[in-house]
């Protein structure tokens, strides 16, 4: 049987659409894009072989359609579905529906994906084979009197968590009583407009863990293996915003151990392609959190040190074909870390600033990988997340890394819409952060409120009185003291083709 | 464009756009969003409370938790909005009574919308 695939549908937006059209471009397949109707100026759309309009900008009506991303994968005559990460990656009805299609699904099987993508039938799992799990309250009775009473019992702090969830939404932590009732039924209106779904679950809430996670992968033999670990510890309302790989914060000893479980629970679980173990690590003692039945955001810091390519790798094990030789994988080298740049204010309080983008331009050069999906143009909306581009970078250690990161960020330029890239700059000078110390509370403890923003020097003003001169003129020419040059021609012409 | 100048024996270069009437410089690794022409500086003026809650951002309201006519503590939850597929609880920022409620649940409103209006004396 040829289960090669040859056209491949990409269920997804942003840069995550444009990572795996890059990987299909060096495999000889062709991609459709399931897009949403505003998403026509983004840089996956111009990137696709096809393009399919599923449906109005709400993601409920396009990204979260089954039935609409099933109808135009077929209509385009793809022969599989890649779902990315968010929006359908973890929806094992999706993946279903995909098999009934007659489409193959890039990813778990739907089995795998509910035994360990539900987080409460991945407790039980975990629970049967002994694992360390988080104390928690994961009941189906999910009326509000029961869930303060099992928050209670739990002891505050606690944390509720949509069922169905990920990327911090629909996540929220009761320091006491008082605050329990609104912050849980936010979380089930999180949960709903979010996922489909208002079911959640309580745990104890961890106050000084890091976030730990392994990379698991499993073959078309059923083989899993797992390619080490990231740590994600910087996060903002349970959203991750740097994930480095290895972890700086794991002996021998405990990777060793984190990853044996890893990679039991995903063979337990008959997984097949990528997923990710999410743990948290407090006192030498780790926890079993999560499991997600996707690619992760931060997947490339994995792919850096390790040296491979995690999108072409779900491929070729969806089409059957084998992975990762034994003995390619034998260790991972030098460090690597990863930022997430948001569209956002971060001297109000990081509100979300929408826009049309002006230049967007990062700079070049080894060890330094940007992963955008809009460029000059196109405009950021509200309707989806604020995700606008991953700066990673490689580096031989990890602290150079970090001077790289700081170097390549001051060096980036997106016009148009505000970005966190001077609150990534403090948060990677930050002695914590340097010293590897950080927990997940951390920017809530250092960095909750605005960045202050800095005064402008006088070099900054005069600059400014310069361009405010110089664009007025049109460009072409310029005094007090500053030389405009011409606009490159490909800056006006290359958008117009 | 790219600009290059000199300012006190110091050179300097820098990239600058006018975007939908802002220009934005980037220069010595940081980016600044300005007036596009010169105007009196609005900079370190102090930010007044005031009884009106307005929109921070473009979204929709999910839920309004206090009604007109109730009395509110500044710090205290008036209406929790929603974007990006987050939520954002707005606060009241003086205490008093609810005048005015502008937007009802599943409203999308633009950024700035004066949403709620408390009245302090009351």
């Amino acid at each position: 049987m040829d289960k090669k695939i040859k056209r491949l549908a990409i269920a997804n937006r942003g840069e995550v659409a444009v990572r795996i059209i890059r990987a299909c471009e060096e495999m000889g397949i062709e991609t459709v894009l399931l897009h949403s109707e505003v998403d026509v100026n983004t840089r996956a759309y111009r990137m696709a072989t096809k393009k399919i309009c599923i449906g109005p900008a709400p993601t409920a009506q396009s990204y979260l359609n089954i039935e609409a991303n099933i109808n135009g994968a077929k209509a385009s005559g793809a022969d599989a579905i890649h779902p990315g990460f968010g929006f359908l990656s973890e929806n094992a009805d999706f993946a279903e529906a995909c098999e009934r299609a007659g489409i193959i699904f890039v990813g778990p099987s739907p089995r795998a994906m509910r035994t360990l993508g539900d987080k409460v039938s991945c407790k039980a799992l975990a629970k049967k084979l002994n694992l360390p799990l988080v104390p928690g309250y994961e009941g189906d009775d999910q009326s509000i009197g029961t869930l303060i009473a099992e928050a209670e019992k739990i002891g505050f702090p606690v944390i509720v968590k949509a069922a169905a969830g990920g990327g911090g939404r629909g996540m929220k932590v009761l320091r006491s009583k008082d605050e329990a009732r609104e912050l849980i039924e936010s979380a089930q209106r999180e949960g709903q407009s979010a996922f489909g779904s208002p079911k959640v679950f309580l745990e104890k809430y961890l106050d000084h863990a890091k976030h730990i996670e392994f990379q698991v992968f499993g073959d078309c033999t059923g083989r899993v293996i797992h390619l080490f670990d990231r740590e994600c510890s910087v996060q903002r309302r349970h959203q991750k915003i740097i994930e480095e790989s290895l972890s700086p914060s794991l002996t021998p000893d405990l990777r060793r151990k984190m990853g044996e479980v890893a990679t039991m629970i995903a063979s337990h679980a008959g997984y097949r392609g990528a997923g990710t173990v999410e743990f948290l690590l407090q006192d030498e003692q780790f926890y079993l959190l999560e499991v997600n039945t996707r690619l992760q955001v931060e997947h490339p810091v994995t792919e850096l040190v390790m040296g491979v390519d995690l999108v072409k790798a779900q491929i070729l094990t969806a089409q059957g074909d084998p992975v990762f030789p034994d003995g390619q994988l034998i260790a991972p080298r030098g460090h690597s870390i990863e930022c997430r740049l948001y569209a956002e204010n971060p001297f109000l309080g990081g509100v979300p600033s929408t826009g049309l983008l002006g230049k967007v331009e990062f700079p070049e050069g080894p060890g330094r990988r940007y992963e955008y999906g809009f460029e000059e143009g196109d405009e950021i909306t509200s309707y989806y997340d604020p995700m606008i581009a991953k700066v990673i970078v490689w580096d031989e250690s990890r602290r150079r890394a970090i001077e790289k990161m700081k170097k390549v960020l001051s060096d980036s330029i997106v016009f148009g819409v505000h970005t966190n890239i001077p609150y990534l700059i403090e948060i990677l000078s930050h002695p914590e952060f340097v010293n590897a110390t950080m927990t997940t509370r951390f920017i809530d403890t250092y960095f909750s409120e605005s960045l202050k923003e800095p005064l402008m020097t006088d070099l900054e003003k005069s600059v400014i009185a310069v361009a405010q001169k110089s664009v007025r003129a049109g460009g072409s020419s310029a005094d007090a003291g500053g030389v405009a040059e011409f606009p490159s021609p490909w800056s006006s012409y290359w958008r117009g083709i | 464009m790219q600009l290059k100048g000199e300012f006190q024996g110091q050179e300097w270069q820098a990239e600058a756009q006018i975007i939908k009437g802002q220009l934005w410089v980037h220069v010595n690794g940081r980016t600044i969003a300005a007036e596009s022409e010169k105007k009196s500086s609005r900079r370190g003026s102090v930010k007044i409370k005031t009884g009106d809650v307005l929109a921070p951002m473009p979204g929709k309201v999910t839920k309004l938790l206090k009604q007109k006519g109730d009395l509110v503590k500044a710090g205290e939850a008036v209406l929790v909005m929603e974007a990006m597929k987050m939520e954002y609880t707005l606060k009241a920022e003086v205490s008093g009574k609810i005048e005015q409620i502008h937007g009802a649940v599943g409203e999308q409103v633009p950024l700035g919308k004066m949403l709620v209006k408390i009245n302090e004396k009351s």
